[in-house]
């Protein structure tokens, strides 16, 4: 039976993704995120903590880096590029030659990539985490056993591990708190990989409805929490196949391809567009990009 | 007629190779050298095959089947598994993907192999099997013993040609 | 020196000699039984918390997702590959020194990697759900994900530790005939009955043998390599800094082959003195062992330059921050205590009066498993705490307790096996010491002879 099958559907079993593939059918989930309107106020991760039933670890563990947070503000200080400026031997807090008081921090909200081709999913021994046929990265908690390749791999390292059982033992929802959770999705037990799903409770919500009512998903059926609760609108998200989708146009705007390594625009000494995505060159094509901060000696 | 079965035990492999050779060379009636005659001894002994004529070893047929169907085995039901799991991409990699798959299917050629070569192993050289009734625990320790399987009336024969070349000792036993 | 071992023992000799290890051997062999129990009853204990109440015990976070565990457990695995070398790469090369010590480095290899299993376990974060990786057909049709490097170290190490405890056997059956043979009716002489199999010593059963021994061993040999080469894929295959390097499996390998070789150095005096090994285990053997160990000490450390020498002349920035950090950073006294007692300390063996010293060989191979521990974690670490994502160094980060407690633990797990199994199992193979003094033996016997028949 299994040969069969194999031999039936041999070239759908060869294909590789996402380059000289063909894109996502339906939807291509997608988020931009522009960093020259984001304020660093947090109130994406706090959303996200309400919406995702994240547990809050407390000082001690969070200062410890057990922290559960799917989406983070990376504060950065200084205006030049972070790469050429950091000294190796030092924690990156104590950077601050290039502190610059009037310019203040620079953020950059970091949450899961969805990446088209993630190494996260390559290394998992159970297959806990798959490429979905929307374009996410999905993480099965059912099936993971906890042998966290998946984070040790990631280069964004945004993948969060349950270090405790913070349902029951570690008490991260006292009373009255267990009815804010949201009852559309599950808390996590200890000992499994969890992170940022682009709000699938949402996304599937939407879809289901769109299909009952028999038209497609439409640009705004749906927004992910952080999106939701950003007061600047920095956070735009939507299916990246529909060109009337924000994302869409953006993506197109910016010339950032997709399934593309190296963007065409990059190798243009007059570009000036601003979109771009992080660690590109490792090939792990994020869904989604940046837009660069404009930076006031530039305009 | 009825069989009888004799153990001869010697001091060092040079004196079981002349017994062997003389019984080679004398021809006894209800008495086949090639059939009737077993050497033990402590330790593996190359000679022991020299003087003994060769004797066919099959264990070789046994690894190469084990080692082929280990590996065919693995392959198929690898890349069988990958088809069926969903069949959801995993990193933009092939659903069915060569490298991670040939690399499981030598671990697989490798544990057929071992494995089917030490049934082989069981199966050729008899084991596990009851001990004969004539052993000594000598031939573990430091003499080679000669056992031969013979009709009642070459006994006498071969007990001659065994105390001739110095046996340190003979056991003997009515067979079946 | 003289002869590897003296040629004029007899063979009933080497019988009784061996098979009094498994009836009295010296006070001190209860003593390490019984510390290697409390050792191991730490690990367990901390085992049993960790489970409990989840890995934070072990204080791991979010970089540093891999620990000591991880360490540890390429150390083990490493350690089982020179059991094979001994026992089927010097078995082809018919180096005769390896007989008497061969049996005990084979099972220090399936030890080995019995612990090395362990810290898979341990480094589950659910442990109880460990089936998941295995395949097996299930109703769901769900199998795991063959594509992960993770998957082909339980393969490989499945396979290892199966063919090397067959191998084992296989090797002892006769010597479980004259165990059979020779001891005291009770438990044990059920036990050796069973083991050996209605061993005869025919000239069946050797020639079979001859052939079986041949072909595992030819198996063996491609499979060590392959595991710890797999070992090495966890990381090779993997994207981050100081971990995707090509050279990595072969460093492995070596390495595997070098720490292992330290540990029978370590394993042989301990083993000679308390079962009175002094005939067998004697000193020609530990010196030819200790050149062996040299000369693997600077394949490894040329394979460390080579793999510090590519990161460095690479354009791959981030991977030679990686390894500046690991040398001057917070990692550097264990970083440079590696460099001192993997590639300093083995030039002690090259004084050829200390070749033979049992007191410095001892103090030698264990600085060596020192260093190639800390060469583990060094391998491992440093990685997560300096990767390609600035935010989220963390240069600070130190193991637990409760991780330091199972590393060591692991410690006393391996020691009480190895030494019951030695209590058990003839740890000298018999039947070929005897082939080692066979035509010495045979030369006095018609010595003997001769005498009488002058009478």
């Amino acid at each position: 039976m299994s040969v069969s099958n194999l031999l039936q559907n041999w070239s759908t079993f060869r294909h590789e993704h996402p380059i000289n593939d063909k894109p996502h059918a339906e939807i291509k989930w997608a988020m931009t995120i522009d960093l020259d309107t984001c304020i660093g106020c947090n109130a994406c991760s706090v959303a996200c903590y309400a919406e995702n039933n994240l547990p809050v670890v407390g000082k001690e563990k969070y200062a410890h880096g057990q922290s559960m947070h799917w989406i983070r503000i990376e504060r950065y200080w200084g205006e030049t590029e972070v790469k050429e400026e950091y000294d190796p031997n030092s924690n990156f807090d104590m950077v601050q030659q290039d502190f610059q008081a009037d310019q203040g921090a620079q953020f950059l909200p970091m949450l899961c990539q969805q990446c088209e081709a993630a190494p996260c999913e390559t290394v998992c021994p159970v297959g806990a985490t798959n490429h979905t046929e929307d374009g996410l990265n999905s993480q099965i908690y059912n099936r993971c056993i906890g042998s966290r390749y998946c984070s040790a791999n990631c280069p964004f390292k945004v993948r969060y591990f349950n270090w405790w059982n913070y349902p029951e033992q570690e008490n991260a929802w006292p009373e009255p708190l267990p009815l804010q959770l949201n009852p559309d999705l599950t808390v996590r037990t200890k000992g499994v990989m969890e992170k940022c799903t682009f709000c699938k409770q949402r996304t599937y919500t939407a879809r289901n409805n769109a299909r009952s009512e028999g038209r497609p998903v439409h640009d705004g059926d749906v927004q992910t929490a952080c999106q939701q609760s950003c007061p600047t609108n920095a956070i735009s998200f939507g299916n990246l196949v529909d060109p009337e989708a924000r994302v869409a146009k953006q993506w197109e705007q910016q010339q950032v391809d997709l399934a593309k390594e190296k963007q065409e625009k990059d190798e243009k000494a007059d570009n000036k567009l601003r979109g771009y995505r992080i660690l590109e060159e490792l090939r792990p094509y994020p869904s989604i990009m940046y837009l660069e901060r404009v930076r006031e000696s530039a305009v | 007629m009825s069989k009888r079965s004799i153990l001869a035990l010697y001091n060092n492999f040079d004196e079981a190779e002349a017994v062997v050779k003389e019984l080679r060379t004398t021809t006894i009636k209800g008495f086949d050298v090639n059939d009737d005659l077993i050497i033990k001894s402590p330790i593996e002994h190359p000679e022991v095959e020299e003087f003994l004529g060769n004797k066919p070893v099959n264990i070789q047929w046994f690894t190469l089947v084990g080692a082929l169907s280990g590996g065919l085995l693995a392959f198929f039901l690898i890349a069988g598994a990958q088809g069926n799991f969903y069949a959801q991409s995993k990193g933009g990699k092939p659903i069915v993907p060569f490298p991670p798959d040939f690399v499981l299917t030598y671990e697989m050629f490798i544990l057929g192999g071992v494995y089917i070569t030490v049934l082989g192993f069981l199966i050729c050289a008899g084991l596990p099997a009851k001990r004969s009734p004539l052993y000594s625990a000598k031939v573990s320790e430091d003499q080679i013993g000669i056992l031969v399987d013979a009709e009642e009336s070459a006994a006498a024969t071969l007990k001659g040609i065994f105390t001739k070349h110095k046996a340190l000792e003979i056991q003997e036993e009515a067979g079946k | 020196m003289g002869k590897d071992i003296r040629e004029d023992i007899a063979w009933a000799q080497i019988n009784n000699d061996v098979l009094k290890s498994l009836e009295n051997p010296r006070k001190l062999y209860w003593v390490i039984l019984f510390a290697a129990m409390l050792v191991f009853s730490v690990g367990v204990g901390c085992e049993i918390y960790q489970y409990n109440v989840g890995l934070g015990a072990a204080n791991m976070d979010n970089p540093h997702m891999w620990g000591l565990y991880i360490a540890t457990f390429i150390f083990w695995i490493g350690m089982s590959h020179s059991g094979t070398l001994l026992s089927a790469i010097l078995h082809l090369m018919h180096a005769d020194w390896r007989k008497p010590i061969y049996r005990f480095a084979e099972a220090m290899t399936t030890f080995s990697l019995m612990t090395a299993g362990l810290f898979v376990m341990v480094h589950l974060g659910r442990l109880w759900q460990f089936y998941y990786a295995v395949p097996y057909p299930s109703e769901r049709w769900t199998w795991p994900n063959f594509q992960s490097p993770l998957l082909w170290d339980a393969m490989a190490i499945f396979t290892y530790l199966s063919s090397s405890v067959i191998f084992l056997y296989i090797g002892s059956i006769p010597d479980f005939a004259i165990a059979r043979d020779n001891i005291h009716p009770g438990w044990r002489k059920k036990l050796y009955s069973i083991l050996a199999l209605g061993w005869e010593g025919t000239d069946r059963q050797w020639r079979n043998f001859r052939v079986t021994y041949l072909t595992v061993a030819c198996f063996l040999i491609p499979l060590a390599v392959s595991v710890h080469s797999i070992v090495a894929s966890d990381f090779a295959m993997s994207q981050q800094p100081g971990w995707h390097v090509t050279s990595f499996p072969p460093y492995f390998v070596a390495g595997a082959l070098y720490s292992g070789c330290a540990a029978i150095i370590t394993l042989f005096i301990i083993l000679r003195y308390v079962f009175k090994f002094e005939e067998y285990m004697t000193l020609p053997i530990l010196k030819k062992t200790v050149r062996l160990t040299f000369a693997i000490a600077m394949v490894w450390t040329y394979l460390n330059c080579i793999e510090f020498t590519a990161t460095w002349y690479s354009h791959d920035q981030v991977a030679k921050d990686v390894l500046i950090q690991k040398a001057t950073g917070p990692y550097a006294p264990f970083f440079w205590g590696m460099i001192f007692c993997g590639s300093v300390v083995p030039f002690a063996m090259m004084v050829k009066k200390w070749q033979t010293s049992i007191p410095v060989m001892f103090a030698v191979s264990l600085l060596l498993n020192v260093g190639m521990w800390l060469e583990r974690w060094m391998i491992v670490a440093p990685t997560y705490s300096h990767g390609y994502y600035p935010w989220t160094w963390d240069h600070n980060q130190w193991p637990s307790l409760i991780q330091w407690g199972i590393v060591f633990g692991s410690f006393g797990w391996f020691t009480l096996l190895f030494m019951v199994f030695c209590k058990i199992v003839p740890s000298v193979s018999m039947y070929e010491v005897k082939e080692m003094v066979y035509h010495r033996s045979l030369a006095k016997k018609k010595e003997e002879l001769g005498l009488e028949g002058g009478h």
